[in-house]
């Protein structure tokens, strides 16, 4: 019975997340709708037949917008900046997680510097704390999320403005990193 | 006089209320520590997921290579995460036993016993909720009969193909059936909640 069973590939939807067949209990079943029915119209088969009901451009519409949000992350509230070099900058009031991507750069920004700089900036306190796995963050005290997007790209022009994401948790949890 | 009213009030009202506990409603950040395990302990914490899942044996080579380093992370509710290469693969709670975590059940979906929930069950479950008895007796639900109390079970959904959440058994699917009151199983792991929406721990 050594038969190894072979791991089964779920569609999960590209707007919530979940298994498409779970999008009508998803966040925004309407804003999943496009996506299905690019990718699943086999599990939603009345969408086709909403959508082809005489309103084929208006879901060609909302396609596009949905990949060009999806591509940009521009909501102010809701995006992630993720560094693969392991920079992540916090807040300690809003648990908001900055961090870097630099995907198509390459290029890392020296941790002390910067931490250098952002303290000056912000005239508050900033230090580089390392975690156990590869991940180094930047931890900088106060609230400074909307600078951080100007200060960022200013000081460092290698780091497009499309390449910074932004996350907003609404908990009032302080981190718990070092002080 | 005021502490009986009050008992028979939460009473009346339990079984009417679903119980929200969300193990996975933190983020990333609130994960206290990660270490990396020493070998025995790696071995100890294979052999129970080789237990607990034997449908899993094949595969566990791949999934848990020894060379590779198990981390386990902690999180807070006493919650401990297995992870390889940043990716979540168990949990347990305490000391309890390892479960998979839902984007793992989905790979190998017949690594459990499954009961199935019907369909006005469906967002309460995705909302945290656990299972009440009913959701399981009812025409749209699904008890497999073997299934003993304090379980890990696969949660499936009247109508769907891919599991909805993880749960921990509270009472025994004879049970469930015969007093049909109250939490059948606890809601371990649900869709989208923190832990799925936890692809990799950076």
């Amino acid at each position: 019975m050594a038969e190894k069973p072979q791991p089964v590939q779920v569609l999960y939807c590209g707007v919530c997340g979940l298994p498409a067949e779970y999008c009508e209990f998803g966040p925004d079943f309407e804003k999943c709708k496009p996506w299905l029915i690019q990718n699943a119209p086999d599990l939603y088969p009345d969408l086709i037949k909403e959508a082809g009901a005489g309103d084929a451009d208006k879901v060609s519409d909302q396609l596009q917008s949905t990949s060009i949000s999806s591509d940009g992350s521009s909501k102010p509230k809701e995006e992630v900046k993720r560094l693969p070099g392991g920079k992540i900058k916090k807040k300690e009031k809003q648990e908001v997680i900055i961090e870097k991507v630099t995907r198509n750069k390459r290029k890392w920004i020296k941790l002390n510097d910067a931490s250098k700089k952002l303290g000056k900036k912000f005239a508050t306190g900033a230090s580089v704390v390392k975690g156990p796995t590869e991940k180094e963050q930047i931890d900088v005290q106060g609230d400074i999320a909307y600078d951080i997007v100007e200060f960022i790209t200013d000081t460092w022009p290698d780091v497009p403005e499309s390449a910074i994401f932004f996350i907003e948790d609404g908990k009032k949890v302080s981190a718990l990193n070092v002080e | 006089m005021a502490i009986s009213t009050w008992k028979t009030c939460c009473k009346a009202v339990n079984s009417e209320i679903l119980v929200l506990q969300k193990y996975f409603m933190f983020s990333s950040e609130e994960v206290s520590a990660q270490n990396q395990v020493k070998a025995s302990v790696q071995r100890k914490i294979r052999q129970s997921i080789a237990e607990e899942y034997p449908g899993l044996e094949p595969v566990l080579e791949d999934l848990l290579p020894k060379k590779s380093p198990l981390i386990v992370a902690k999180c807070p509710n006493h919650l401990n995460l297995v992870l390889v290469n940043n990716v979540p693969l168990f949990f347990n709670i305490r000391d309890g036993p390892y479960m998979p975590t839902l984007r793992l059940l989905h790979q190998y979906p017949n690594i459990m016993k499954k009961l199935q929930v019907d369909r006005g069950a469906i967002k309460f479950v995705l909302a945290g909720a656990n299972i009440m008895c009913p959701g399981l007796t009812s025409p749209g639900g699904v008890l497999d009969d073997e299934v003993e109390a304090e379980t890990p079970v696969a949660i499936m959904a009247e109508g769907k193909q891919h599991a909805l959440a993880i749960g921990f058994t509270k009472m025994s699917a004879k049970d469930i059936r015969t007093i049909n009151k109250g939490i059948g199983v606890d809601n371990m792991h649900y869709l989208n909640d923190g832990l799925w929406k936890m692809e990799r721990l950076e």
